[in-house]
């Protein structure tokens, strides 16, 4: 029984009392004694960590706002030259989008040839509907010439100086457009407003217009060569006792948002005026 | 000075006039820079020369704009005329006749308009135009005037002072 020393034995009750307690520990009947001898010392132990921290940031921290703010200056300054940079792409991607609409237009329409003029200020009146366009007689530009943008008609030279040219829109009250309609093939007149819609006139009550037919220049008059596309029917009008029909027509052009223009500058208006008789 | 800060002023109002303000209709009727800056500029008591440049401005407008018979210098000119002839009879309070020669100057000014491109035979009607035209215009000149107003009051002060100095 030599095995059966006190050494020994208290060995072995170590073992045992530390394998109980690892039993107990995990099985977790030691969790309270845990908490709540453990607690304690987190709370502490916390305590003293945000002090550390406080102080540590207290001697750190105005040197590292200082960075801060200093990087933050060249990143300010960085984003305000990209965004000058974006705004500069934009408006070029904008020009580039207006020039490349403009020269489909005149791939399409190669019998033709034409001057881009950007629109540079509009008429003061607001009774009248013009534009300002930044191309003149140094140009080649005339009066009468038809002026179109990728969409479709504009209207004509109505004035000229050297490096400058005022065109009136179809839009206007005092504009008369000889004009057909591709699905009935008859010949009408589009008028302008006050207001700047469009109308047809001169509609024979016997023809069946219908909204959304297509409105092309007829050539009639000499004014504007043929089949320049102009818009849409909205919605026709009948009159009793009236000698023709109208209709509103909605055009494909926004002229309210003209940035570019391309004038015709092969085409010569005729001037029929005098082949008029006189009322 | 006073000559150079009016030309220059005026020039200033008409290229806004043309590539801005033209563009920004109320229905169909825009404010008109020149003639509110040319109305406040005449309402100003120390400013003598306020015709010369009603005339200067209105024949500039007269020859850009497709408007017939010089009319646009036949209303600046007017304009001009019925601040002046405001400009003693309501001398105390200058804000208040500023609106009425915005609102008197404003229908006066369309009123010639519809008369002259009635007489070429622009078929504009009387109602249309009112609706459409007038009564927007004198709308969106009145809320305007205050502002031209007090900035032509601000540069006389500025110019008039420095000129009797001299």
């Amino acid at each position: 029984m030599k095995f059966l020393t006190p050494k020994n034995i208290q060995t072995v009750v170590i073992i045992l009392v530390v394998s109980g307690l690892l039993f107990l520990a995990l099985s977790g009947y030691l969790t309270p004694i845990f908490n709540l001898s453990l607690n304690p010392l987190i709370s502490f132990q916390s305590w003293l960590s945000v002090r550390y921290l406080s102080a540590r940031d207290f001697f750190t921290t105005p040197r590292e706002i200082t960075q801060l703010q200093e990087q933050n200056t060249v990143l300010e300054s960085q984003v305000t030259q990209l965004q000058t940079q974006l705004i500069v792409m934009e408006e070029r991607l904008g020009e580039a989008q207006v020039c490349f609409a403009l020269l489909d237009f005149g791939r399409t329409n190669p019998q033709y040839e034409y001057v881009a003029a950007t629109v540079i200020g509009r008429e003061i009146s607001p009774f009248l509907q013009y534009i300002i366009i930044d191309k003149g007689s140094e140009d080649g530009i005339r009066y009468g010439m038809p002026v179109v943008t990728q969409q479709g008609l504009v209207g004509r030279v109505d004035a000229v100086i050297a490096g400058a040219a005022r065109v009136k829109l179809i839009t206007d009250s005092t504009s008369v457009v000889n004009v057909r309609l591709q699905s009935a093939e008859v010949e009408v007149q589009l008028l302008g407003s006050l207001t700047g819609d469009v109308s047809l006139d001169m509609i024979p009550l016997d023809e069946t217009i219908e909204a959304g037919d297509v409105v092309l220049t007829s050539g009639l008059g000499g004014n504007y060569p043929p089949n320049i596309f102009i818009g849409q029917v909205l919605s026709t009008q009948r009159r009793e006792n009236a000698l023709f029909q109208t209709a509103s027509v909605q055009p494909i052009v926004d002229f309210s948002s003209i940035n570019a223009v391309l004038i015709v500058t092969n085409f010569e208006a005729v001037d029929i005026s005098p082949l008029i008789p006189e009322e | 000075m006073p000559h150079i800060v009016s030309g220059l002023s005026l020039l200033v109002l008409y290229i806004l006039q043309t590539t801005i303000f033209s563009q920004t209709p109320l229905l169909s009727g825009t404010t008109d820079l020149l003639l509110l800056f040319l109305a406040a500029w005449s309402l100003q008591p120390q400013v003598k020369n306020s015709w010369v440049w009603a005339l200067i401005f209105g024949s500039l407008v007269s020859i850009v704009s497709a408007m017939p018979f010089f009319t646009p210098l036949i209303t600046y000119v007017g304009v001009v005329g019925i601040s002046k002839l405001l400009q003693s009879k309501v001398w105390r309070t200058p804000i208040f006749a500023m609106f009425i020669v915005t609102m008197i100057g404003t229908i006066f000014q369309h009123v010639v308009y519809v008369v002259s491109l009635q007489v070429t035979g622009a078929p504009i009607s009387w109602g249309e135009s009112i609706d459409m035209v007038i009564l927007p215009s004198v709308l969106l000149n009145l809320i305007f005037a205050l502002p031209i107003y007090a900035i032509a009051s601000d540069l006389s002060g500025r110019v008039y002072p420095l000129e009797e100095e001299l």
